[in-house]
């Protein structure tokens, strides 16, 4: 089973914690001061954008202090009743077994409009009487729904680590899964997660797990790529999508064309959709939105293109019949568009060795890339004597040679035979 | 042993050292004697001494200099209508000197051109009929369109029979000092049908590793030097690895440039060859069909394929339950 790194990577103690010193030092003294006794804030209101370590901070703090923490998200205070039944909870300090508790309330921007108000109303209530720590995150702090809770709260601002904190991080987590990796491949993901730290591991992992070295070239070519979150999630609602209406949505969301989110579906299905008939569905879902991108082409008429959107996403979510939903299976960047250019080159010196054979043999030079190139192979790694004769014969460069034999080695030893 | 290509090196140079195609041979003896040749149309599979007729006809006709009275054009490499003009015209047109009053164009794997560059090529063909004769070679003369194919004598190349082919390899083997035992002949044979071509690259493959050729050799030499290995991927996917068997036809059409419908077609022959129920080799017929279709409609080869391979997953996977039931 594979573990998210952002899990597996998770700092355990605040010294691990990437970036915001300031802010970091600010809470724990906050939280210790509740040693003294009651501060006049009783909760601590720790806002910032997504990926910078708030939740991290607070889990690694209760850690190092040893406390216990009692962690809510978003769906487990929709209701003002659902809220009040920590109101318990938060009335003693100490747990049953000696422990100082904190109480975290995570996800605050997940309550919608008017349906979760009561919610915020109700933690506005706890927060005034608390007798224990409560901490609450939400991206924004000055949302208009916070203004009265906010009152109540010691406001600590989370900020993007810098690309330095990020890059450090992603080292070492290198260093310990084994790869060696070029600094400015590492530096490239830094810069583009701009301080999302999650997102930056998540690519990291997508990118170079089960690798031995991890290059710039594996990663530039995603320079043109927007936020990382957002294809996550649009995979995420289509594979794993309930209905056709948010499958459909999803391809709205994401930031990338739709022949590149077609890649993506199509890197990721086969893994995602393990059991046979769900993945022949999917498939076969795939092959349709395909045969309408070929009938754009042929047509030229783009409106076409909203029968490429329903298979590839309605119709791939739909697909999904016997396939559990259960275990993390981690999301793979399309292989197929780096393999593409990779072969590009190599094709381009079939050819051009094919001319060369061409010009002795009477063959097109397409059909002896084809059809010769395999046994000269052959004999290149074979018989060095031969492939020197040949390579005379067809008067090959020091570059084909090397390409024909598949080792620097037999290159050179044939190499020495022709001069 | 000599280091040139085998298949270069043995080719015949003129018409009597063609040993097969008999019939063809003395009909092309024959225009040789009347130094006279019509438009030629040369079909058949490869490997069966159409280019190598071509250019022996060239060098009886003309003699050693015979490369200055002809031109050889593949339109696999260019097919388009523009160099069927350009490069076709300014040839054609161009009377030469000497005992012939005409010039003799050979355009090989003439199936390829496109039907534009076919229309103008017969308008050429007509205006500088007295100037330029051409030989064209296909695989398969249902590909030249009819204008075309009227105009010319058409000569249908066959695969060699069993006994030449063996008597030109045993020649060859000899000739380079390389122990071929009957065995690996055999198997030689039947790697490669009756394509003299392939057949003595095999030999001169297995002949670089420096061991009698026996059909070990033979076999193992035909493995890797054929990359479409569609059995293999049909049994990768029969077996419910769909990513290994998806990614193994990635290689051939990305690594070999492998056609999506030389795919398809071996995976029909393959279907009715596996080793599956009677009932089911129909059944998957009609997803093959089906798949072959949307790929003449579709615009990916890769895509339409692994659909086709997520297909033969499921029949796989049902196959074993009804096999259970049973």
């Amino acid at each position: 089973m594979y573990q998210p790194w952002t899990v597996k990577y998770k700092p355990k103690t605040l010294k691990e914690v990437v970036g915001n010193k300031e802010a970091i030092q600010k809470f724990v003294e906050w939280v210790k001061s509740w040693d003294r006794g009651i501060p006049p804030k009783r909760a601590a209101f720790l806002y910032g954008p997504p990926g910078v370590g708030k939740t991290v901070t607070v889990e690694a703090l209760a850690n190092d202090l040893k406390m216990e923490l009692v962690e809510k998200n978003a769906s487990d205070y929709r209701t003002e009743e659902a809220v009040k039944r920590f109101a318990g909870l938060a009335s003693q300090y100490g747990s049953l077994f000696g422990t100082k508790r904190i109480i975290l309330f995570d996800e605050l921007d997940g309550l919608t409009g008017t349906a979760d108000k009561g919610g915020v109303k109700a933690i506005t209530d706890i927060t005034k009487t608390a007798q224990c720590p409560i901490v609450l995150i939400a991206n924004n702090a000055f949302d208009p729904r916070f203004a009265f809770l906010r009152n109540y709260c010691l406001l600590i601002e989370f900020k993007k680590p810098s690309t330095t904190d990020v890059l450090k991080h992603l080292k070492g987590i290198c260093l310990k899964e084994g790869i060696e990796a070029e600094e400015n491949a590492l530096k490239f993901i830094a810069q583009r997660s701009e301080g999302d730290i999650r997102s930056a591991v998540t690519d990291l992992q997508a990118l170079a797990q089960g690798k031995k070295r991890l290059t710039y070239d594996d990663v530039s070519w995603l320079g043109f790529r927007d936020r990382q979150e957002t294809i996550f999630t649009v995979l995420r609602m289509i594979l794993y999508g309930k209905t056709c209406e948010g499958a459909k949505r999803a391809v709205d969301m994401a930031d990338v064309d739709t022949d590149m989110l077609f890649e993506w579906i199509y890197e990721n299905v086969p893994a995602h959709l393990t059991d046979p008939h769900d993945l022949a569905r999917a498939m076969d879902a795939l092959s349709m939105a395909d045969v309408y991108r070929g009938r754009i082409r042929k047509t030229q008429d783009w409106s076409f293109v909203r029968y490429v959107v329903d298979f590839m996403s309605a119709g791939v979510a739909m697909a999904r019949v016997n396939t559990k939903t259960s275990g993390w299976t981690p999301f793979r960047f399309p292989e197929r568009i780096q393999a593409l250019s990779r072969s590009k080159e190599e094709r381009a010196m079939q050819l051009e060795i094919g001319r060369k054979i061409k010009r002795r043999c009477h063959i097109s030079a397409t059909r002896a890339a084809k059809e010769v190139l395999p046994y000269l192979r052959i004999i290149f790694k074979n018989n060095v004597k031969m492939a020197a004769g040949i390579a005379k014969w067809l008067d090959l460069t020091p570059e084909m040679i090397e390409y024909v034999a598949e080792s620097k080695e037999k290159a050179a030893a044939i190499n020495k035979l022709l001069s | 042993m000599s280091f040139e290509m085998w298949a270069e090196k043995y080719r015949p140079k003129t018409l009597d050292e063609m040993v097969n195609q008999k019939e063809i041979v003395e009909r092309l003896k024959s225009f040789v004697k009347a130094k006279n040749v019509p438009h030629c149309i040369f079909a058949g599979p490869p490997g069966t001494g159409k280019t190598t007729a071509a250019l022996c006809l060239a060098r009886d006709l003309y003699g050693e200099n015979y490369r200055e009275y002809i031109m050889e054009l593949n339109a696999s490499d260019e097919r388009g209508i523009d160099v069927v003009r350009e490069t076709v015209k300014t040839f054609a047109r161009v009377r030469s000197i000497g005992e012939v009053p005409f010039k003799i164009m050979i355009l090989d794997e003439a199936d390829n051109m496109t039907a534009d560059a076919q229309q103008a090529l017969r308008r050429t063909m007509e205006r500088y009929t007295e100037t330029c004769r051409f030989i064209l070679c296909a695989n398969y003369s249902g590909k030249i369109i009819e204008p075309i194919q009227s105009r010319c004598a058409p000569f249908r190349f066959t695969y060699l029979p069993r006994e030449e082919h063996d008597k030109y390899l045993r020649h060859i083997a000899e000739n380079e000092g390389v122990k071929l035992l009957d065995e690996g002949l055999d198997a030689i044979y039947e790697v490669c049908g009756g394509d003299l071509r392939r057949a003595i690259n095999t030999l001169q493959a297995a002949a670089s590793l420096g061991k009698p050729i026996d059909a070990k050799v033979v076999y193992s030499i035909a493995g890797r030097a054929n990359p479409a290995d569609v059995q293999k991927m049909i049994e990768t996917a029969m077996k419910g690895n769909f990513i290994e068997a998806r990614k193994q036809l990635r290689e051939m059409i990305q690594k070999y440039g492998v056609a999506g419908n030389d795919i398809i077609r071996q995976i029909h022959t393959e279907i009715f060859r596996a080793d599956i129920p009677e009932p089911w080799k129909i059944r998957m017929a009609d997803i093959v069909g089906e798949i072959d279709y949307r790929l003449v409609e579709g615009a990916d080869e890769e895509v339409q394929l692994s659909a086709l391979l997520a297909r033969l997953v499921e029949a796989a996977y049902e196959m074993r339950g009804v096999v259970k039931k049973v």
